[in-house]
């Protein structure tokens, strides 16, 4: 189901130069952020818990989850060097599920990981809201993977779109429109972090058993849909 | 394979190729303000869809459609209501509707500087007459000329429905007029940051993906920390604060001199002091964009 | 695993017809796929390898479907026309990645490097290159596993002619040891230095196969041209005048010779020693001046 070959091609491939910078932006901009307001205002729970849920979950983890996504197909389907993954004997679900190893691991160090720092810069960990939030990072990091490697596979804009979708829907519409919240990655994940936590900081509109079960059906077949896809991937000339 | 002889031609003859048809062009030419004024004449209506396929005008007219609606609704309750003051101040019409603006930008930007980008048809451009430098101020002028459009045409729709619903005249023109400045000032902010994102990359996806992303985390950003900074009392940063993303920039600087209620947490403008160096950095940020156009453009080869 | 089938292929995009009812056997030695720019080859050759399904009929190599089954490419290596590779490795690297992927190692990727000559560049990256040492890296990571089918899709663009050269020595092995070779091209004279069989496709539609003069043969047609030398060109040429199979006979001054339209290439053929014979003429040269592959490629295009 794994190919290291193809997880090594995928990883140097996401996180060439440029990428990389880009990747790196963001985090470093959290951190900057939380470095300010704990100066601001000392070490504030809700504070934290604002911050890292409005900054760090509802668009950080989004738009690295975007980047990742759809950079660990997008441009080989885009240039047409997956011809040379496509012209092995290697199942193309494996080709799918290797990348999205990456896509998810990727995610994860640079939205996880410094959610955890920010966290921790913010307030310490008091009522374990870093860990919570970080929980919730690194749940929402492989549901994102999945979805925006779909994409990537389907899509030619594919970046667009997820944008659209983690600036738009997840930030905007997810914050106002009670029912849109029920379809929202963020909210699955925030009902896991709101058990971790315990208390009423971190709070989710879906119940933990609701937000699991969607967590890993829609993991589960977004990466089953995009093996199908690139199955029948079309290869046409020149464009 | 048969070997052909080589055909000997007859001695005595004189192989000549007559100039028959071939003639250069001796003609007036016009110049490169011509071509700069035709290139910025061309960009301005291809931000708009014109000149170009029915599906590109549709994005861009459908944004200049959703800014003036509300404008239009506002003057026809104004009128109907016979009310004394217009629901919104002219300047604060554009940050209210700064989604719309920056999505125009995020998709007009691209759409401006990608294409010749992703073709390389650069080096066409400058090897006849028009310079780097005239390339820029062309794409340049033509985007901001047409957010301008874009932002000043409902303040003139509110403006002509004042008139109209009979509200003092130099007052609405007064603050007509800061209107008039303070978009003017938002729409060069705007096409610099726009255009400089957009240059980076030959791909139109990616280009818009990224002028989006980064006014909305400046924006989402910046207004957090003003927030928090709002609910601990330290009210002195605010304004620092604001520096750092265009909206917020332009809303600055027009609530310091263009007499606008600031849109920060707690009404909370900068002071004259502030506002100077708000003014700084905005124009500095234009100069800054303009500056990085030309250096990415005199990059660009075959 | 050598015989490629197509078996009443045709593709359509939307309203396009690309490929239209094409059916052909590819066997083992150097095939030439030949048609002008749009007639349909890429997509061809694309669905030879099994990257796009047909519309209708079936690709089969040696009895096994092509679409849909990753386990044939164990015995098809690829060269597609695209420029596009993994830029960021070098060129040891790129190869070894497919030998990889192929469950191979890293010493059939220096054997696959030796044999396109990529050996004192392979540690540069791939960015680096040009546009012929990209060819023979493709070319290398295409040989790496020993494929019984290798499909190029015009392998000579953009090669000098010194690697022309080479890429023709190599395919040319290649077909010797009982490979079955494919490329496409839309210049002749790679055509007709390297391939023993040429398949023609005009327009989507399968126009020609075989060798290109007996092609020439087949088309009945079109008078066959010559050109003739002998001591005496006119008493000659009104010899072979007066006999049906010849159709015109042009007195060509500035070359010294006789062009003879021939109708009926059998008939002329034993006519035309008999009748100098016959006359005490001596016959200088005789050969046929349209018998190059370009001749018959632009009969068949303008069909």
């Amino acid at each position: 189901m794994y190919d290291p070959t193809v997880a090594r091609l995928t990883y140097r491939a996401l996180l060439g130069k440029r990428r990389a910078l880009i990747l790196g932006a963001l985090p470093l901009l959290l951190i900057a952020i939380s470095v300010v307001v704990r100066g601001l205002a000392g070490a504030d729970d809700q504070t934290a818990s604002d911050l890292l849920g409005g900054l760090a979950l509802a668009t950080m983890v989004p738009i690295i989850g975007v980047i990742a996504g759809t950079g660990a197909i997008g441009p080989e389907i885009d240039d047409g060097s997956v011809v040379y993954l496509l012209s092995k004997p290697l199942k193309r679900p494996t080709i799918i599920f290797t990348k999205l190893i990456v896509a998810i691991a990727v995610t994860m160090v640079f939205s996880a990981l410094p959610t955890l720092i920010a966290g921790f810069i913010l307030n310490g960990n008091g009522q374990q809201i870093a860990v919570a939030y970080t929980v919730a990072a690194l749940v929402s990091s492989i549901a994102y993977a999945a979805l925006f490697l779909l994409l990537g596979t389907v899509s030619r804009h594919a970046v667009v779109f997820g944008l659209v979708y983690a600036l738009v829907w997840e930030a905007l519409f997810g914050s106002l429109v009670p029912g849109a919240r029920t379809l929202s990655v963020q909210q699955w994940s925030l009902a896991v972090a709101h058990k971790v936590a315990g208390g009423d900081l971190v709070t989710s509109d879906v119940g933990l058993t609701t937000a699991t079960v969607l967590l890993v059906a829609v993991t589960v077949l977004a990466t089953w849909y995009a093996g199908q896809k690139l199955r029948t991937l079309t290869l046409a000339g020149e464009e | 394979m048969a070997v052909e002889h080589p055909v000997t031609a007859p001695s005595g003859d004189q192989t000549r190729i007559h100039n028959i048809g071939y003639r250069s062009y001796d003609g007036p030419r016009l110049g490169r303000a011509y071509a700069r004024r035709s290139l910025y004449s061309q960009s301005l209506r291809g931000a708009y869809g014109l000149g170009r396929s029915v599906k590109s005008k549709v994005l861009p007219m459908l944004l200049f459609v959703v800014i003036c609606v509300p404008a239009a609704i506002m003057v026809a309750v104004a009128v109907a209501t016979k009310a004394k003051e217009l629901p919104v101040d002219y300047t604060r019409y554009a940050i209210i509707m700064q989604a719309v603006i920056s999505l125009y930008v995020a998709s007009q930007a691209p759409q401006s500087v990608s294409r010749d980008l992703r073709f390389k048809t650069v080096p066409l451009y400058f090897s006849r007459p028009i310079e780097t430098a005239d390339y820029v101020r062309a794409k340049f002028a033509a985007l901001a000329s047409a957010l301008f459009v874009l932002t000043a045409a409902p303040l003139l729709v509110l403006y002509v429905g004042a008139l109209l619903a009979k509200l003092d005249f130099a007052d609405q023109t007064e603050g007509f007029g800061q209107g008039l400045v303070s978009v003017a000032l938002l729409s060069l902010l705007f096409a610099g940051i726009g255009l400089v994102i957009a240059s980076a990359t030959p791909r139109r996806g990616f280009g818009i993906a990224a002028v989006i992303a980064v006014l909305t985390i400046s924006y989402g950003a910046v207004s957090t920390l003003q927030a928090i900074a709002e609910a601990q009392n330290s009210t002195g940063s605010i304004a620092w604060i604001g520096l750092f993303s265009p909206v917020t920039l332009v809303d600055g600087v027009q609530s310091a001199f263009l007499g606008a209620t600031s849109a920060f947490p707690g009404g909370i403008g900068p002071t004259n002091g502030e506002g100077v160096v708000y003014v700084l950095v905005l124009l500095g940020l234009i100069a800054a964009s303009y500056g990085l156009l030309i250096r990415r453009y005199r990059k660009v080869g075959l | 695993m050598t015989t490629l089938s197509i078996d009443h292929v045709s593709r359509w995009f939307g309203n396009v017809v690309a490929v239209n009812d094409v059916t052909m056997t590819i066997g083992p030695g150097v095939t030439g796929l030949l048609g002008p720019n749009g007639a349909g080859k890429s997509t061809l050759i694309n669905m030879m390898g099994g990257f796009l399904a047909p519309s209708t009929g079936t690709v089969t190599l040696d009895g096994q479907p092509v679409w849909r089954n990753e386990d044939i490419y164990r015995h098809i290596g690829v060269v597609p026309e695209r420029e596009a590779m993994y830029d960021f490795l070098t060129g040891r690297e790129f190869v070894v990645a497919n030998a990889e992927l192929h469950g191979l190692g890293a010493k059939a990727a220096q054997k696959a490097l030796a044999t396109v000559e990529m050996e004192y560049a392979q540690d540069r990256k791939i960015a680096t290159y040009s546009k012929g040492m990209r060819q023979r890296v493709k070319m290398a990571s295409a040989l790496v596993h020993d494929p019984s089918l290798l499909l190029l899709d015009e392998p000579f663009n953009g090669m000098d002619p010194r690697q022309r050269m080479q890429l023709m020595d190599l395919l040319r092995r290649m077909g010797d040891e009982g490979r079955t070779v494919l490329f496409s091209s839309h210049i002749l004279e790679e055509v007709e230095q390297l391939a023993w069989h040429i398949e023609v496709v005009v327009a989507g539609r399968h126009a020609a196969s075989g060798d290109f003069r007996k092609i020439r043969r087949l088309m009945t047609d079109r008078p066959h041209r010559y050109l003739v030398r002998s001591s005496d060109d006119r008493a000659l040429a009104a010899a072979l005048i007066a006999d049906p199979s010849t159709s015109g006979i042009e007195v060509d001054l500035a070359e010294g010779a006789l062009r003879v339209q021939a109708v009926d290439f059998g008939r002329f053929t034993t006519l035309l020693p008999k009748v100098a014979r016959d006359h005490g003429i001596r016959l200088l040269t005789v050969s046929p001046s349209d018998e190059s592959l370009e001749s018959v490629f632009s009969y068949l295009v303008a069909a």
